[in-house]
C-alpha cells in the first residue's frame, strides 16, 4: 500500500485532536520520540484491546534466538475499530511481521509508538504514517 | 387504480393516525417524519452516530492492507491543535471570574497530569456529548454511552418526579427530563467536582448543573448543552452543537481504559480537546 511521508507530528497530533465523547488521550509527543526510530521483526504474542490506547505485545528474537518482548503502543480501540481492525488482525495469525516505531523520550527499553506493521505474507497496517 | 402517490398519501395519512393512536409500545412516524412514541412524544430511541469525534479518521483498504494515517491519497491528519478539515470552530471556552484565571491556567498548564479524561474518569456532563444510544419507554428515557473512558448510562425520568435528594454526588450526576414540545430537555445536577467542561482546566464546583436539549428531526438527533455554575462561572457555558445520525452501527462494551502512558510523559505537551 503506498504511503505518502506524512509529517509524523501531525499524525500524533491527529490523536490530540478529539472533539466527541470516544476519544480522549495524551498526547503522543510528550512520550515519544520521532527522531528516534528503529525497525523490528519479531510476532505479535498479545494484543491489549484497551483505551486510551491499544498496546501490542511483540516477541523479538536476537541473532542468538533470545527474546525480547517490546511493549507497542498505539491508536484508540474506535480508530482501529473503524478501520475494520481487530485484535486478531493485529496478531496476523502468528506469522512474523515488521514494525516500524518510535521511541520512549525517557529511554524506556522496548517501549515503541507503532507506525506500521508489514507481514510476511506482504499485507500491512499503516497506522501513523512515517 | 391506486397511483403510488395516492399509495404515499395513504400510507402517510395511516402513520399521521397511527402515532396518536396508542397501541402497542411500537413507535409511530407523524406527518414531519418524526418517529413518535405511543405517548405521542417524539421517539428518540436508537442508536446515534455523532462521529465520536473521529470524523477526520477516514481509513483506507488495498487488498487485505488498511492504513489509518498517512495513506497516499487520503487527507492528511490534521496537525495537533488544529482543526479537522471542514470542522466548525472550536466554541468559546468558560468564562471564569477573574480571581480564578490563574486556577484554570495553572490546570491547563498541567493538563496531561490533571486532566480527569486522560486518567480514564468518567468525562462528566456536558463534556460526555449526546448519547451514543437512547432507549426511551413512557416516563422514562435511558442514555448509554461508548465511550473512550468506559460504558456509562444515565437514567432520564421524564414523569414528572423531582431530582432525587438521597444519591452521592457523581461524575454524571442525577438527570430529570421533561418535553417542550417536541424537544426533550434534561436537567442534570448532583454533580461531584471532579470532572472538567472542557480540556484545558475548566473545572467546576459540585454546584454545577447543565440542561441538555435533544430534539429529533427525521433521523437526525440535535443536542445541545448549557453549564451552569454561577459561583464560578461570570456566564453560562455552551458548548457546540452536536448533530447525531440514526445508525444501524450498534454500539459495543467499551474496552477497559487503563492509562500506560503518564507514567513515561517526558513533558506536558498540551493537546487540543474541543470536547
Amino acid at each position: 500500500m503506498a504511503r505518502t511521508v506524512l509529517p509524523l507530528l501531525c499524525a500524533l497530533g491527529a490523536l490530540c485532536l478529539i472533539d466527541g465523547n470516544a476519544v480522549a488521550h495524551h498526547s503522543v509527543a510528550g512520550q515519544f520520540d520521532q527522531s528516534q526510530r528503529t525497525q523490528i521483526t519479531g510476532v505479535i504474542s498479545k494484543v491489549d484491546w484497551i483505551n486510551p490506547h491499544v498496546y501490542i505485545q511483540m516477541d523479538v528474537p536476537d541473532e542468538k534466538g533470545a527474546i525480547t518482548t517490546w511493549r507497542l503502543e498505539s491508536l484508540p480501540t474506535a480508530m482501529l475499530r473503524k478501520a475494520g481492525l481487530t485484535s486478531e488482525m493485529l496478531k496476523g495469525g502468528g506469522q512474523k511481521v515488521t514494525a516500524a516505531v518510535i521511541l520512549a523520550r525517557n529511554g524506556t527499553p522496548n517501549l515503541g509508538w507503532l507506525l506500521n506493521l508489514t507481514y510476511e505474507d506482504g499485507h500491512e497496517y499503516v497506522l501513523a504514517g512515517e | 387504480m391506486v397511483t403510488d402517490s395516492a399509495r404515499a398519501i395513504g400510507l402517510k395519512t395511516a402513520l399521521t393516525v397511527a402515532a396518536f393512536v396508542v397501541a402497542g409500545g411500537a413507535s409511530a412516524q407523524s406527518a414531519n417524519g418524526v418517529a413518535r412514541a405511543p405517548d405521542g412524544h417524539p421517539d428518540l430511541s436508537g442508536t446515534w452516530d455523532n462521529g465520536a469525534g473521529i470524523d477526520f479518521v477516514q481509513p483506507r483498504k488495498d487488498g487485505e492492507s488498511i492504513c489509518i494515517f498517512g495513506c497516499a491519497s487520503g487527507a492528511p491528519a490534521p496537525a495537533g491543535g488544529a482543526a479537522a478539515p471542514g470542522a466548525p470552530p472550536p466554541p468559546a471556552g468558560p468564562k471564569y471570574r477573574p480571581e480564578l484565571a490563574a486556577r484554570v491556567a495553572d490546570l491547563d498548564a498541567r493538563q496531561v497530569q490533571e486532566d480527569p479524561v486522560l486518567r480514564c474518569f468518567a468525562p462528566g456532563v456536558p463534556r460526555i456529548g449526546p448519547p451514543d444510544k437512547i432507549v426511551q419507554r413512557a416516563g422514562e428515557a435511558v442514555f448509554l454511552y461508548e465511550d473512550v473512558s468506559g460504558s456509562f448510562f444515565r437514567l432520564v425520568p421524564t414523569d414528572g418526579r423531582p431530582h432525587p435528594t438521597n444519591n452521592e454526588p457523581s461524575f454524571l450526576g442525577d438527570a430529570v427530563g421533561h418535553w417542550e414540545g417536541d424537544t426533550l430537555v434534561v436537567e442534570t445536577k448532583n454533580f461531584n467536582d471532579q470532572t472538567w467542561l472542557t480540556d484545558n482546566g475548566a473545572f467546576h464546583t459540585d454546584a454545577l448543573r447543565v440542561v441538555e436539549r435533544l430534539r429529533r428531526t427525521a433521523d437526525t438527533l440535535e443536542w445541545t448543552a448549557t453549564a451552569y455554575d454561577p459561583g464560578v462561572l461570570t456566564e453560562p457555558y455552551t458548548p457546540a452543537k452536536r448533530m447525531a445520525k440514526l445508525t444501524d452501527l450498534e454500539i459495543v462494551e467499551s474496552p477497559p481504559c487503563i492509562d500506560r502512558s503518564l507514567a513515561n510523559m517526558v513533558d506536558g505537551s498540551h493537546h487540543t480537546n474541543p470536547r
